[in-house]
């Protein structure tokens, strides 16, 4: 993946992850349907959201999403996880106990940042918060809305294990009057 | 128990096919970060979209509107302000790898005051 | 019914007496449902031992500001005189670092207390122990304050706890389970009996009160909503009151009726929520699938009338920011409320999880008029409050709210209340659609004020108390949404003869949330 390692601002991460950033990168980025396509568990943890992004999530397994018959399970150990989802804006409270779930999951692992607050866009890096989470994780996959609706998420976990493709990119968010400039809203 | 169980029967499957179909209609009510209206964007527009943005997702560099998808909250603060120069984008599938992919360029065209 | 048009101190015989030799109380701001009077330090404790004193006083928020000269700290004591329907603030200069201790006299005080020595450096008399709240004890010195840091902190107390015998200290937290919040358990347990249990709530913290200050109102707003994104409306509302109260805006009738009909939806999916959450705390799978359905139905209503699932950008100062569209209320509402009563139906006939609930996490009507608590919690322990019934205003004063009511305390009495505000809120929104629903008025005026707001959350009284400087930024907001009043509870409930596996059906029962106390 392409998102910078950073070197953790409060953090310490004594994994792999950090000793060769860019090969690790390339490989899982390879590997990620292989390994994760089928069945893959999901950790969540919370860093200072407002209960809501926390709600979504819970909703993805309820009947209406079901995130199970894709493959995906919500499990109660960071030792059993190979995803970790992360709302919130990354209050520095919560640093140790950031830091102890992600070192606690077996490599390989993929961090997601869910939400708006999560993704640098609601408080700015100060005494209380780092402001955004790749600031203190490697972040494999952004999940933006406020908070993402159980759809969007779905779509970012899809995202994270490569079984769909990111489209954001392509889009240019722009339009003119005379008609759509290269994109149309679907 | 078996109330329970003639009630799962009765009630059927609501769950959602996607991602073999596209998101269900239900979606188009979700609120949506923003698509710009490059030609009717002036710069005293693009600026009183700057000061409404309460996630600062917006700043303006020259004559480029920097637009930071991914700090959007689709508030929705912006529409009201910008009068016809922004309108809903739509999108829901915003999820990326690249944080770089969610910021975007928008060019500020309408300068003819 | 009435509707307060004059600015102006009534007539009442609880406060005649109380004011005694001091003057009679004021009206706060530009609403008469909140008076204010000052008294000096020495006063106090008399003052706040005729309110505890007083049936139908309760003791709603304690908080301190700056005061003038900004080195001196004003103490705000607010009570909420339910049966008069108005609220009563107290406010006092002190001089030095020490006031009486209120929580010897009035007990919902304490967490208050311990809240204000963090942010002000000033401290109850004597020398009892002070809990932490906000400041995480790795980062004593770096996290601004609203005032002056404390100047001597006490070492760490952690586990004051004795735990003797066969009782052991187990630390769950702050990562729990799946899509949980982060919170700290302290459970003390000799193995399956909670001896006792504390909560350490300060991981999430993020300063809301302190990033409100010099914003101007309707930026503010947006951090307002998110401090407790499932209470979005109710603390939009009160912030957005008290904001009116303290410039004299009106909020047009039909923009009370969009805010009115947010917040009642706002209570359907909240208690559609708590009750999936009980169903899975009992272990009934089938029964929250159920209850998950009807609640995505009702976050998809919230969508389709208000264009957001958990109704952020709905509440304005001075109005609503959002017209509803009121189509899906007559069609979608009554479908997906018909859907969350039959499952509650069958839920109420399932003697599995009915035996799980009844009699698990008692609250007595004393523990809860003690604690100050407020909401379901406080109906179900048969204490009749209800923000939207006994402090009224727009569009309350016109719709009439009959609030239910429950007696034994436990959490079966707090499902049941679930189940009656579920039916009022369906029938108070097809009574405000009736009446129509506008947007509107969304500015407000550069002057400066003092204000109280208020609004009935689906956890219970949501408070927000702002003071504006002459241009209208904000010198002091306080925000107090249900869930920094209920949780102090949580460790009561708990302790009554409940084991482990009561604890998740107890905290369901209570559906608050941190994010609201850790604010």
């Amino acid at each position: 993946m392409t998102s910078p390692v950073h070197g953790p601002a409060g953090l310490s991460t004594t994994s792999s992850h950090s000793a060769d950033p860019e090969r690790l990168a390339d490989e899982l980025s390879r590997n990620v349907q292989r390994w994760f396509g089928r069945s893959l568990h999901i950790r969540t943890i919370d860093t200072g959201s407002c209960a809501a992004c926390e709600s979504e999530i819970r909703l993805l397994g309820a009947p209406h999403y079901d995130l199970h018959r894709l493959g995906f399970f919500f499990t109660p150990a960071p030792r059993h996880a190979d995803l970790l989802m992360v709302t919130g804006p990354g209050v520095r409270a919560m640093d140790p106990a950031l830091t102890k779930t992600w070192t606690a999951m077996p490599e390989p692992k993929v961090v997601v940042a869910v939400g708006a607050c999560a993704l640098g866009g609601v408080y700015p890096t100060d005494a209380f918060t780092h402001g955004a989470i790749d600031k203190v994780l490697p972040v494999d996959v952004y999940i933006p809305g406020c908070p993402p609706s159980p759809i969007a998420l779905l779509h970012g976990l899809l995202v994270a294990v490569g079984r769909l493709v990111d489209r954001v990119g392509a889009q240019p968010f722009t339009t003119t009057t005379t008609g759509p400039a290269a994109a149309s809203p679907c | 128990m078996s109330l329970w169980f003639l009630r799962g029967l009765r009630r059927g499957v609501v769950t959602t096919r996607y991602p073999k179909t596209p998101p269900d209609p239900w979606t188009a009510t979700l609120p949506t970060p923003p698509s710009f209206v490059t030609d009717r964007l002036d710069i005293a527009t693009a600026d009183a979209l700057v000061a409404v943005c309460p996630p600062a997702a917006l700043r303006r560099e020259g004559l480029e509107l920097v637009y930071d998808v991914g700090a959007c909250t689709a508030c929705g603060r912006c529409l009201v302000v910008a009068d016809g120069a922004a309108v809903p984008s739509g999108q829901i599938e915003l999820a990326t790898q690249r944080r770089e992919d969610l910021v975007k360029r928008v060019a500020i065209e309408g300068g003819v005051q | 019914m009435t509707s307060r048009t004059t600015a102006g101190p009534r007539h009442n015989p609880v406060l005649a007496e109380l004011a005694t030799g001091i003057g009679s109380p004021q009206p706060l701001g530009h609403d008469s449902g909140t008076l204010h009077f000052t008294v000096t330090a020495a006063d106090l404790e008399h003052f706040t031992h005729r309110l505890a004193e007083t049936a139908g006083a309760r003791l709603a928020d304690l908080f301190a500001a700056t005061g003038d000269p900004p080195d001196q700290v004003v103490l705000n004591m607010l009570w909420a005189l339910d049966a008069d329907d108005a609220y009563l603030l107290i406010q006092t200069q002190l001089r030095g670092e020490n006031y009486p201790a209120l929580s010897d006299i009035a007990p919902a005080a304490f967490v208050e207390e311990c809240e204000i020595f963090e942010q002000f450096g000033v401290r109850p008399a004597g020398d009892k122990p002070l809990n932490r709240v906000a400041v995480p004890p790795q980062a004593d010195h770096d996290i601004p304050r609203l005032g002056a840091a404390p100047r001597h902190v006490d070492g760490e107390v952690h586990a004051p706890h004795a735990v003797g015998g066969h009782a052991f200290e187990f630390p769950f937290g702050p990562v729990r389970a799946s899509a949980q919040e982060s919170l700290y358990y302290g459970l003390v347990t000799s193995g399956e009996e909670v001896v006792d249990l504390y909560l350490l709530t300060w991981h999430k913290y993020r300063g809301l009160e302190w990033r409100l200050q010099g914003m101007l109102p309707d930026a503010a707003l947006f951090y307002v909503e998110r401090a407790e994104g499932l209470s979005a409306v109710a603390q939009a509302w009160a912030f957005a009151a008290a904001v009116e109260h303290a410039t004299g805006l009106r909020p047009d009738p039909g923009a009370s009726r969009t805010r009115a009909l947010a917040l009642e939806l706002e209570r359907l999916y909240n208690h559609a929520a708590a009750i999936a959450a009980l169903c899975q705390a009992t272990g009934l799978s089938v029964g929250q699938a159920g209850a998950e359905i009807a609640l995505e139905r009702l976050l998809r209503v919230n969508a389709a009338v208000f264009g957001h699932r958990y109704l952020f950008g709905v509440v304005g100062i001075g109005g609503a920011q959002r017209a509803p569209d009121l189509g899906p209320l007559q069609t979608e509402l009554p479908e997906a409320v018909a859907e969350l009563r039959a499952v509650c139906r069958l839920l109420s006939g399932t003697n599995s999880f009915l035996d799980r609930l009844e009699a698990t996490g008692i609250l007595t009507t004393e523990q809860a008029v003690r604690l100050g608590l407020v909401g379901p919690v406080a109906r179900a322990a048969g204490v009749a409050i209800d923000a939207r019934n006994q402090h009224l205003q727009p569009p309350y004063d016109d719709v009439a709210v009959h609030p239910a009511q429950g007696t034994t305390g436990d959490v079966l009495a707090r499902y049941q209340t679930f189940l009656a505000e579920i039916d009022e809120s369906a029938r108070l929104i097809s009574e405000l659609a009736r009446r129509g629903a506008t947007a509107g008025g969304t500015t407000s005026p550069r002057k400066a004020g003092s204000g109280l707001g208020w609004a009935e959350s689906p956890r219970g009284e949501s408070l927000a108390y702002v003071e504006l400087d002459g241009d209208g930024s904000i010198r002091r907001a306080r925000l107090r949404p249900a869930s920094a009043r209920n949780w102090r509870a949580f460790d009561d409930a708990c302790r009554s003869q409940n084991v482990f596996t009561d604890i998740p059906i107890i905290e369901a029962s209570f559906w608050l949330t941190v994010a609201g106390t850790a604010r």
